[in-house]
C-alpha cells in the first residue's frame, strides 16, 4: 500500500476535518458521513454533510461509539445506492459491520466511500456519560499517550483495530511525529488522492510494519482474554449467572449493527401463547423465569448473527444491566468465525457462509457410523 | 450415573430418508428405544438453529439429526446447509461450554433401517454416559 | 371499606404466609411474584407453581425489573387465564395491567391481583452494581416513617399514585410503622376476601387504606412531583427542548419495549413507513447541507407521546432501561398528566371505563416529518 501523509498540528479531529473539507470543496467526494456532538454536547451522533462550514462542528473521531455508524449506512442505503459520492469516516469495526449488512442486503455500498483509521478504542459509553467532559479529556490523552487501559474491554483487545477495508485509511502507527499517514486502500482510494492534489505515492511501510508487530501481540491478548471468560462464564451455571440479570429488553439486539431484522423473531407472536402453556412448563421445575426464555434469546441471537459479529461492543453499551454481552459474543463469534474460516467485514465479495457449501467438508461434525450394535439387531434391551 | 436415566432425546428426520429409515426399521421389527422421540421436517435443510436451540434449552438431553446421504438429498443440498448449521450450531455450545457432543449428525438411507435403529440405540447409550442435560434442570433459562 | 387481615409476622414474612397459603391450598393454580435467582443474586419476576420455591420470592422487593403488567398481558393474551393465578406487583404495574386489559392486550379475569401501598423501587442500575442491598434496611425503616426514600426511582419520587385502586388485596407497607412485627392486609374487594377464606391470623375491623400517614406521604410526594416537572420545565420541552433533550437518543427504542403501554408487535417506529430512498434522503441533503441518520430521533418521542401519554402510568421503566440517561419517563408523566387531566382520564383506575377515544390512532402522523 501507498499514502500520503497529513500534518497533525491541533488534534486529529482538526486534522480530519481539514482534509474532509478539502476532498469536499475539490470534489472528492460529495458529502461526508461523520460523527458530530449533539446539541446538547454529550454525546455523539452521524450527520451527512454536505456543507462544508457544517463540518467544523464534527468530531470523525468521538470519544465513544453510540451509535454504530454501520446502522447510519444503512438507514441511508437500504433500498439502493445514493446518486452521490458519500465518504463515511468510522472506526474500522462499523465499516466491517457495513460491509457484512451490504452481503445480507441491508445496505448499498455502490457510492459509498470508507475512511478508516487507526482505531484507539472507544470509551464505555456509560463511563463518557457519567460527565462527558472529564472524559473527554481522558480520550485526549489516551489517544496521545497510545493507551487502552480506559477503553472498552472489547477494544482493548481488538485485533482488528487497524484494518483497511474502506477506500482510505488514517495510520497512526509508525508516523513521524505531528503527523499521520493518509493510506490508499482501494483504487477510488488512490483517485480520490489524485483529486485532491496529495502525493499518494509514498511508501508507508513503517505503519505496516509497526502494525503487524502490534496485532501479533493483540492476537495473543484476545486469544488469553477469551480463554479467562471461558473460565469465568462457560458451563450452564456460569452461562447463566452471566445473564441472572438480564431483563429480556432486547436493547442489545437492537442496538447490534449486524441484527437487522425489523421484527426480531424473539418479539414475535411465536412467543404469545395461552396461559396454560406457561403453567405447564411452569409446573415442570416449579418455577418460570417471567419474560421467558432468556437464554434461548441469546443463544437465538448468536445463531443468527455470529459469523457477522464484528466485535464492536454496541450491545455491551446499551445495555441497562451492564452485562457483558459483546464480550461474550466476541468469544463466540471466533470460535466460530475461525472454524468456517470467516472473517466478517474483510471483503465484499466474500459469500456470507450459510450462504454457501461444499461436498468436502465438515466432515467432523458427521459422527461416524461404528455398527457396534449390529449384534443386537438394534434391539433396545 | 443413575440406572433408570431415561434421556430425552429428539430425532429430527427428514421426511424422505430420514423417514424412510425409520419405516424399513418398523417393517423389519427393528427396535429403538421409546424414548427417542422423532421429529419429522421436510428436509434437514430446514432445521432452523432455532428448532435446535430450543429443544436443547428446553430440556432435550440429546439431539440427533438424520438426513439423506450426500447427493440423495431431495432438495439437491439440504443436507449440505444442514451441516453447516449443525458445525455453527456446536461451536456456539462448545465455546460456552454447554456440551456440543449432545448434537449429532448422522445420515440414513431409506433402505438404513438397522443403520437407523442402530443410531437411535447408539446415541441413546452415549447420553445415557453423558448424563442428563443439566440446563434442562436449571430453572433461570 | 374493606375488611382487615391481620398476620402476626412481619409485611415480608407476612405476605409470604398469604402466597403459601393461597398456592399450598390450591386457591390458585400459579404466582407471578419476584423471586430472588439462583445461583447468584439478581431479582427478577417467576410464575410459581410449587410452595417450595416460595421461599426464594421477594413479593415487596423494591425493584422492577420489568413492569408487571406487561407481563401479565403477554401471559393474558391469548385469552384469559382458565385457572386462578395471583400475581403480588406494585400499584404502577397494576393500573398498566388494567389498561392493557382495556386494549384487549389480557384479561384480569380469574387473576387475584395481591399489591401495596408502595414506598417506590430502587432503580435498575442500583441493583447492577450492587448499592441496592445496602441501602435496603434504611429503606425500609424510611418506608415505615412515612419518608420518601433519597434514592429511589426519581418517578416513585413523584408518584401520586402508590395507593392501589383496583387490587383485590393491598399489603400495607408505605407508612406501616409496625411493618417488622405484625402484617396488615386490606381486603378490597369480595373477590380478595373469598380467597384468603380459611387463613390463619386475625381479622381486624373495617378500615380505610387512607389515612393520616398515607396522607402525609401524598403531600411528600406531590412535592417530589412539582420538582420534577419543574425539571423538565426548566429544559423547554417544546421543539427545540425536546431537540436538546432527545438529542443523545441512540434510537435502540429499548423505551418502547419495556414500556408496558407500548404494546405493539412491531411498532411503527421500526416499520417499512418509516424507513426512506436514498433520494429522498438526498433531496433533504441538497436543501439543508447536512441531516442526521438513522433519522427521526424527536419525530419517534413525539409518536410514542402521542400514543403513550393517555395511558403513562409513571412506572419509569422507560427510564432506566435508556443507556444514555435520558430522563424519559419524567417527560411522558408530565406530557400524560397533562393529556390525563385534559380528558378527565385516570389510567388503570376502572377497567369498565373506556380509554378516550381520540387519543389513540395507529397512523397518525405519518405525515409529521423531523430529520435533524
Ligand atoms: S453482537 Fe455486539 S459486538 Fe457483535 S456485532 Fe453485534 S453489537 Fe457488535
Ligand atoms: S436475534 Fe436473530 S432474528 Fe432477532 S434481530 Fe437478531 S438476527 Fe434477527
Ligand atoms: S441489553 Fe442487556 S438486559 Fe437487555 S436483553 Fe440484552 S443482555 Fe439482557
Ligand atoms: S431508551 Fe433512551 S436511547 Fe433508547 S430509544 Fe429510548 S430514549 Fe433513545
Ligand atoms: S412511558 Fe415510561 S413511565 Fe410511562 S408507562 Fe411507559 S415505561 Fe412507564
Ligand atoms: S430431503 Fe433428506 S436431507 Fe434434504
Amino acid at each position: 500500500m501507498k499514502g500520503t501523509t497529513l500534518p497533525v498540528e491541533k488534534d486529529l479531529n482538526q486534522t480530519l476535518i481539514d482534509f474532509l473539507k478539502k476532498g469536499l470543496e475539490s470534489g472528492g467526494f460529495d458529502a461526508v458521513l461523520l460523527p458530530s456532538r449533539v446539541p446538547s454536547g454529550d454525546s455523539f451522533a452521524y450527520l451527512l454533510i454536505k456543507n462544508p462550514s457544517l463540518l467544523e462542528e464534527a468530531t470523525p473521531l468521538p470519544p465513544v461509539m453510540p451509535v454504530q455508524g454501520a446502522k447510519a449506512v444503512s438507514s441511508l442505503t437500504q433500498y439502493g445506492k445514493t446518486n452521490q459520492k458519500i465518504l463515511a469516516a468510522m472506526r474500522p469495526c462499523e465499516i466491517r459491520a457495513a460491509t457484512e449488512l451490504s452481503k445480507l442486503k441491508q445496505a448499498e455500498l455502490e457510492n459509498i466511500l470508507f475512511l478508516s483509521l487507526d482505531c484507539p478504542g472507544a470509551l464505555p459509553l456509560s463511563d463518557y456519560l457519567e460527565n462527558p467532559r472529564e472524559k473527554d479529556k481522558v480520550f485526549q490523552e489516551a489517544l496521545e499517550n497510545r493507551k487502552t487501559e480506559s477503553m472498552r474491554p472489547v477494544c482493548q483487545v481488538c485485533r482488528e483495530f487497524s484494518t483497511t477495508t474502506g477506500d482510505l485509511h488514517v495510520g497512526r502507527w509508525g508516523a513521524e511525529k505531528g503527523r499521520v499517514f493518509l493510506i490508499s486502500s482501494s483504487e477510488q482510494g488512490k483517485k480520490i488522492q489524485e483529486t485532491m492534489g496529495n502525493q499518494g505515492d509514498q511508501s508507508v511501510d513503517s505503519w505496516e510494519s509497526k502494525v503487524k508487530e502490534l496485532k501479533e501481540q493483540r492476537l495473543q491478548e484476545r486469544a488469553q482474554f477469551h480463554e479467562d471468560l471461558k473460565t469465568k462464564a462457560g458451563g450452564p451455571d456460569k452461562l447463566l449467572e452471566f445473564f441472572n440479570q438480564c431483563i429480556n429488553c432486547h436493547n442489545c439486539m437492537r442496538a447490534c449493527p449486524v441484527c437487522y431484522c425489523r421484527q426480531c423473531y424473539f418479539d414475535s407472536e411465536a412467543f404469545d401463547l395461552p396461559v396454560d402453556d406457561f403453567l405447564k412448563r411452569a409446573k415442570k421445575k416449579g418455577s418460570l423465569r417471567l419474560p421467558t426464555d432468556t437464554l434461548l434469546f441469546q443463544l437465538g441471537r448468536m445463531s443468527h448473527m455470529v459469523h457477522s459479529c464484528v466485535s464492536c461492543g454496541t450491545c455491551e453499551d446499551a445495555c441497562p444491566m451492564d452485562i457483558p454481552v459483546a464480550q461474550l459474543f466476541s468469544l463466540v463469534a471466533d470460535q466460530t468465525q475461525k472454524l468456517f474460516q470467516y472473517s466478517p467485514g474483510r471483503n465484499r465479495e466474500e459469500p456470507l457462509p450459510f450462504s454457501v457449501y461444499k461436498e468436502e467438508e465438515f466432515h467432523e461434525v458427521e459422527t461416524p457410523y461404528r455398527k457396534t450394535y449390529s449384534k443386537g439387531e438394534g434391539k433396545n434391551a | 450415573m443413575s440406572e433408570d436415566f431415561k434421556p430425552k432425546i429428539i430425532y429430527f428426520m427428514c421426511s424422505w430418508c430420514g423417514t424412510g429409515g425409520s419405516e424399513t426399521a418398523s417393517a423389519h421389527h427393528l427396535y429403538y428405544p421409546e424414548n427417542v422421540i422423532p421429529f419429522r421436517v421436510n428436509c434437514t435443510g430446514a432445521i432452523s438453529p432455532l428448532h435446535l436451540l430450543r429443544a436443547f434449552v428446553e430440556g432435550a438431553d440429546g439431539i440427533v439429526i438424520s438426513g439423506c446421504h450426500p447427493g440423495d438429498c431431495h432438495y439437491n443440498d439440504g443436507n449440505f446447509r444442514a451441516r453447516r448449521r449443525v458445525a455453527s450450531i456446536k461451536s456456539i455450545l462448545d465455546s460456552l461450554g454447554l456440551g456440543a457432543d449432545r448434537v449429532w449428525f448422522r445420515y440414513v438411507a431409506h433402505g438404513e433401517g438397522k443403520r437407523f435403529a442402530d443410531t437411535a440405540a447408539e446415541f441413546n447409550e452415549h447420553i445415557k454416559n453423558l448424563g442428563p442435560n443439566p440446563l434442562k434442570e436449571r430453572k433461570e433459562t | 371499606m374493606p375488611k382487615v387481615l391481620k398476620l402476626s409476622q412481619g409485611v415480608q414474612e407476612g405476605t409470604k404466609e398469604l402466597l403459601r397459603f393461597l398456592l399450598s391450598e390450591e386457591k390458585v393454580k400459579g404466582i407471578v411474584t419476584l423471586k430472588e435467582r439462583s445461583p447468584q443474586q439478581g431479582m427478577g419476576y417467576s410464575l410459581i407453581t410449587n410452595p417450595q420455591e416460595l421461599p426464594n420470592t421477594r413479593p415487596l422487593y423494591p425493584l422492577m425489573p420489568s413492569n408487571a403488567g406487561k407481563i401479565l398481558s403477554h401471559l393474558t393474551l391469548k385469552g384469559p387465564s382458565p385457572q386462578p393465578l395471583a400475581v403480588v406487583a406494585k400499584p404502577c404495574e397494576i393500573r398498566a395491567f388494567i389498561e392493557l386489559a382495556k386494549r384487549a392486550q389480557g384479561g384480569v379475569e380469574n387473576i387475584l391481583l395481591i399489591s401495596q401501598t408502595c414506598p417506590g423501587v430502587f432503580p435498575l442500575q442500583m441493583s447492577v452494581n450492587g448499592g441496592l442491598k445496602e441501602k435496603l434496611s434504611s429503606y425500609w425503616k424510611s418506608a415505615q416513617k412515612n419518608e420518601v426514600f433519597s434514592e429511589i426511582r426519581s418517578t416513585c419520587k413523584g408518584c401520586v399514585d402508590f395507593i392501589p385502586q383496583n387490587a383485590d388485596i393491598v399489603v400495607s407497607v408505605a407508612g406501616s410503622k409496625d411493618s417488622e412485627k405484625e402484617c396488615e392486609i386490606f381486603l378490597n374487594t369480595s373477590k380478595g376476601e373469598s380467597f384468603v377464606e380459611g387463613i390463619k391470623g386475625s381479622k381486624a375491623a373495617e378500615k380505610e387504606i387512607t389515612n393520616k400517614q398515607t396522607q402525609e406521604l401524598l403531600d411528600k410526594r406531590k412535592e417530589g412531583r412539582k420538582k420534577m416537572f419543574d425539571q423538565v420545565e426548566a429544559e423547554k420541552p417544546e421543539i427545540e427542548g425536546l431537540v436538546q433533550i432527545f438529542g443523545r437518543c441512540i434510537g435502540c427504542h429499548g423505551c418502547s419495549h419495556v414500556c408496558p403501554i407500548c404494546y405493539c408487535d412491531l411498532c411503527f417506529f421500526d416499520s417499512q413507513q418509516n424507513e426512506h430512498l436514498p433520494q429522498t434522503f438526498e433531496r433533504y441533503l441538497d436543501l439543508r447541507g447536512g441531516l442526521r441518520l438513522p433519522p427521526d430521533t424527536v419525530f419517534y418521542h413525539l409518536g410514542r407521546l402521542m400514543h403513550t401519554s393517555i395511558s403513562c402510568v409513571g412506572c419509569g421503566m422507560c427510564s432506566d432501561v435508556c443507556p444514555v440517561d435520558i430522563p424519559v419517563s419524567s417527560i411522558f408523566t408530565k406530557v400524560g398528566e397533562a393529556v390525563q387531566k385534559k380528558f378527565q382520564y385516570t389510567p388503570g383506575k376502572d377497567i369498565e371505563e373506556p380509554v378516550p377515544s381520540g387519543t389513540y390512532k395507529e397512523e397518525e402522523f405519518k405525515e409529521i416529518g423531523e430529520q435533524s
